[in-house]
């Protein structure tokens, strides 16, 4: 006998291929759960590459730093809702603060979370921007005078010396943070790589692919960001730094997409039990998403791209469009990669005998159109942030004292 | 070292932030709130305050020996006692006036037998529908040492009467095999995989016709003989008879 169906599965139970046990019907992780990954890897990739400036001094890359760091700080503050949304009860989610369930990975992602954010990101801006709060608390007019004043945290020490300790603060917090940001996002790949019993996501290298894929996502997000924002403002792109972006991106998509090859290499060459279910995912369900979004579109054409944005001589503007095309391509690709992993991954059958199927839902609280508005919600606050807190250094402080 | 005058400030940020949230964690909060000593013994208390129901795999064994032994070293070795049983701890204790259930109607084994595609391969199944309808398992298995029964290769074994009468026919030298073709399902599922018979009259006709080679046949003009009617509604084959 077959057991009763809820209606809105009849028509997955339609698209089942071989068998599968009675409750994976519906696939719990949805959208949402692969917007997740893929915000906190812009963070966290947008980070790194900041953190360049600080750490190892690439000049080159200095007109992006502030760009970057704003951006990591608008993709942060949006990162937790998903998961939020997905679990419900959000009002709840600081009871994960006051009684630490410490043997949970997914648990302490409160306290990674909170680090990361409070302890490196706003202290980090803070220390940068703080010179130019003062300075911008003095030229402006209330009420912005009062904001900027209040974010300064009422300093007013503008002197040679307090700005040499900001920008060795900046450097501290930026060596601390590196590994932070590692933390972060190889926490995410560390989820779903210690789950055993799916073939699909247990991998030790799992945490290390994520954070690759974050540098890359992160990396191509800043150089579309730096793109489009210093068009609006009809000024010029500094090339140089374009260049060299360009340039990371470049190494980090093959280190990338090394890794991954490892990887699948890595699971065909051991072929357990899951080889099988596996390549049928793969050639069945994923084919669209992981062979052609994902490898294609999402990695190969990029790095062609950008192979002949690097080795032609190709004038400027030329260059500028196809480092255009490769970030737009990559962000694609690395949405493609949480896809796959995230969906993919409740797809086939614990039974390995049979695939289900995911239907996205439109309106409803996991569906399209709140993942939409996730995703666009870090472009917005990143309107506002750059807004008020410039990239552009404050001119030299006003001579009368505030 | 003087300290710059911005450390103090976000210095202070951070201890409002701390503090606050210190005095929130360990004084706002009640301690019973983080304590799971509460929900344990309650827990404990509420589990052991239940009835026992199970006596345990091997509380049966002292007063039946015999089908515990059987049991032991048959294919149903890997199941307790009360897997079939239920729940008998009432009966070890007062095996005089509570009777334990034993599961005699064909409902119960198929729970584990039915054919279903999710079990592992190589355990045996069978389809409920055609193995054998109607009769209880156990009439045909002993539930404790449940070896599928050796089946009969002779027909004479079910059809005693029609091999006894065609032992003493005309046709005593034919093999069963000669008039019907049985698959190895009939002797299992006799009413499922019936055998064939012989339907028409060419069929005898191909030892009785005129000019055909069987020299011991008796011969007869297969176009007129009896006249269109079916050798057999004449014709006992299991016994025919026709000689004066
Ligand atoms: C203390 C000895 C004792 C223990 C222990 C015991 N039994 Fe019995 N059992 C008996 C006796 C005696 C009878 C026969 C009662 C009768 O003939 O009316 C019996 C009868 C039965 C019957 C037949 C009931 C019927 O309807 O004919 C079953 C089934 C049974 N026992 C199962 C079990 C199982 C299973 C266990 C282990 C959980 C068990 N017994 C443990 C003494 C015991
Ligand atoms: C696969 C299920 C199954 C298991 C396991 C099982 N039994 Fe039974 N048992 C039955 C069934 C069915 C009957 C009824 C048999 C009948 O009426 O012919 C029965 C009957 C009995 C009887 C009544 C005597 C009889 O032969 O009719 C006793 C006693 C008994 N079982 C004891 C045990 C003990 C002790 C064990 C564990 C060693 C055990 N059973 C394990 C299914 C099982
Ligand atoms: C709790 C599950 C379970 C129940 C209930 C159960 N069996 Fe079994 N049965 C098994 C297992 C396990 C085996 C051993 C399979 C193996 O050896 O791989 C088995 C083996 C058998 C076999 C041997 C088949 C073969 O050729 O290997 C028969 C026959 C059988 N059971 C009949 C029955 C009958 C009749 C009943 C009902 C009284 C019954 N079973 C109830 C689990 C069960
Ligand atoms: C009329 C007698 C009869 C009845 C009733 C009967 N069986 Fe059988 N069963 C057999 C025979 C004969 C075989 C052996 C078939 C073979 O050799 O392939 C068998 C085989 C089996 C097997 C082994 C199948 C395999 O593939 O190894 C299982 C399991 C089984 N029976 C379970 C049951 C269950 C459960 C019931 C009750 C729903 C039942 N039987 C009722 C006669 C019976
Ligand atoms: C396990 C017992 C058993 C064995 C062994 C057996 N049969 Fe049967 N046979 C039956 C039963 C039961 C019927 C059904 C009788 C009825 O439906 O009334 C039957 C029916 C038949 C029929 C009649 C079919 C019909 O359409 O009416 C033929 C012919 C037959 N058997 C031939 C054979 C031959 C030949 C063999 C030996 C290869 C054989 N049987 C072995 C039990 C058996
Ligand atoms: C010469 C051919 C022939 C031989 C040999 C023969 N049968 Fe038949 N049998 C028939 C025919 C023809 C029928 C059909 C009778 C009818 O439909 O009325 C039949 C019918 C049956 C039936 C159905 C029940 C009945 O009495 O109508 C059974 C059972 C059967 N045979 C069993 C056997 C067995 C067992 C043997 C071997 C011992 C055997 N037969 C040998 C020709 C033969
Ligand atoms: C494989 C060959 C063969 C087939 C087929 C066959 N028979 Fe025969 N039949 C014989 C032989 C041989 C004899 C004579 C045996 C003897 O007398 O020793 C015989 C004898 C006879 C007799 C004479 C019996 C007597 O002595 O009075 C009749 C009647 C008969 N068969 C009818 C049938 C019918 C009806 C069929 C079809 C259902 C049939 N036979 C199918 C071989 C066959
Ligand atoms: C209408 C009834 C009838 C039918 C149908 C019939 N027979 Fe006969 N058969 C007889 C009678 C009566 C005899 C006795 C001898 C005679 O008078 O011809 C006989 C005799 C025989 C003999 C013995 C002949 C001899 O010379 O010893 C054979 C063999 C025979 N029949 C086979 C068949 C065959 C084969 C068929 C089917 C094609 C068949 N019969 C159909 C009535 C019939």
């Amino acid at each position: 006998m077959i057991a009763q169906v809820p209606p809105n599965l009849t028509e997955l139970l339609g698209q089942v291929i071989g068998y599968i046990y009675p409750n994976e019907i519906e696939i719990h992780w949805s959208i949402l759960i692969v917007v997740y990954p893929y915000l906190t890897g812009l963070v966290a990739g947008a980070f790194i590459l900041a953190s360049l400036v600080k750490v190892f001094n690439v000049k080159e890359v200095q007109p992006t730093y502030r760009l970057a760091l704003l951006t990591a700080l608008s993709f942060l503050l949006v990162a937790p809702f998903p998961l939020l949304l997905h679990l419900g009860h959000m009002e709840r989610s600081f009871e994960i603060f006051l009684a630490p369930h410490l043997s949970s990975a997914m648990a302490m992602f409160g306290f990674v979370y909170a680090w990361y954010l409070m302890g490196i990101l706003l202290l980090e801006i803070w220390f940068e921007y703080r010179r130019d709060l003062v300075v911008w608390g003095r030229e402006h007019k209330p009420p912005l005078r009062w904001v900027y004043r209040a974010l300064s945290l009422f300093s007013n020490d503008i002197s040679e010396q307090a700005v040499a300790f900001d920008r060795k603060a900046v450097r501290t917090i930026t060596i601390v943070g590196i590994p932070s940001a590692f933390l972060l996002h190889g926490y995410v790949g560390f989820i779903f790589g210690s789950i055993k019993a799916n073939p699909w996501w247990s991998s030790v290298l799992m945490p290390i692919v994520f954070l690759m894929s974050a540098i890359v996502s992160g990396i191509a997000l800043v150089l579309f960001l730096y793109m489009v924002i210093t068009s609006l403002r009809n000024e010029p792109l500094d090339m140089k730094c374009l260049d060299k972006v360009a340039s990371y991106l470049f190494y980090a998509v093959v280190v990338d997409f090394s890794l991954e090859a490892l990887d699948f290499i890595h699971r065909l060459y051991q072929s357990e039990e899951s080889v099988k279910i596996l390549a049928q995912l793969i050639s069945v369900k994923l084919f669209m998403n992981l062979v052609i979004l994902q490898v294609l579109l999402g990695m190969l054409v990029p790095l062609a791209v950008l192979v002949a944005a690097r080795t032609r001589r190709v004038n400027p503007d030329l260059r500028k469009l196809l480092y255009f095309t490769a970030a737009l391509l990559i962000q694609l690709g690395i949405f493609s990669t949480r896809w796959n992993v995230v969906i993919g991954g409740q797809l086939f059958s614990k039974s390995f005998r049979g695939l289900m199927a995911y239907k996205m839902e439109m309106t409803g609280l996991e569906g399209l159109v709140t993942a939409l508005g996730l995703l666009l919600a870090p472009f917005l606050i990143l309107f506002v942030l750059v807004r008020l807190l410039p990239a552009k250094r404050a001119e030299e402080a006003p001579i009368h004292p505030a | 070292m003087k300290l710059p005058e911005q450390v103090t400030r976000i210095a202070v940020v951070v201890a409002l932030v701390a503090t606050l949230a210190l005095l929130v964690r360990f004084v706002l909060i009640p301690r019973a709130y983080f304590s799971t000593a509460v929900h344990q013994s309650a827990t404990v208390r509420r589990e052991v305050a239940r009835p026992v129901n199970f006596a345990g795999a091997s509380a049966c064994q002292d007063c039946h020996a015999e089908e515990w032994e059987k049991k032991a070293l048959g294919y149903h070795k890997g199941l307790a006692c009360e897997t079939c049983h239920g729940p008998a701890a009432g009966h070890a204790e007062d095996p005089m006036s509570v009777k334990p259930f034993a599961p005699r109607d064909r409902k119960f084994c198929p729970v584990c037998h039915a054919y279903d595609a999710a079990r592992p391969t190589g355990f045996p199944q069978i389809n409920t529908e055609s193995h054998n309808p109607l009769k209880p398992c156990i009439t045909c298995h002993n539930p404790h040492d449940p070896v599928p029964p050796e089946t009969p290769k002779e027909c004479a074994a079910c059809h005693a009467q029609i091999a006894r009468t065609v032992a003493l026919s005309a046709h005593a030298l034919l093999p069963c095999a000669t008039c019907h073709t049985a698959s190895k399902e009939h002797r299992i599922a006799p009413r499922s995989a019936l055998p064939s018979k012989p339907q028409t009259r060419e069929f005898c006709g191909q030892c009785h016709a005129g000019g055909t080679a069987n020299p011991d046949a008796p011969k007869v003009e297969l176009a007129s003989h009896g006249g269109g009617y079916l050798c057999w509604q004449c014709h006992y084959p299991h016994l025919p008879e026709g000689r004066p």
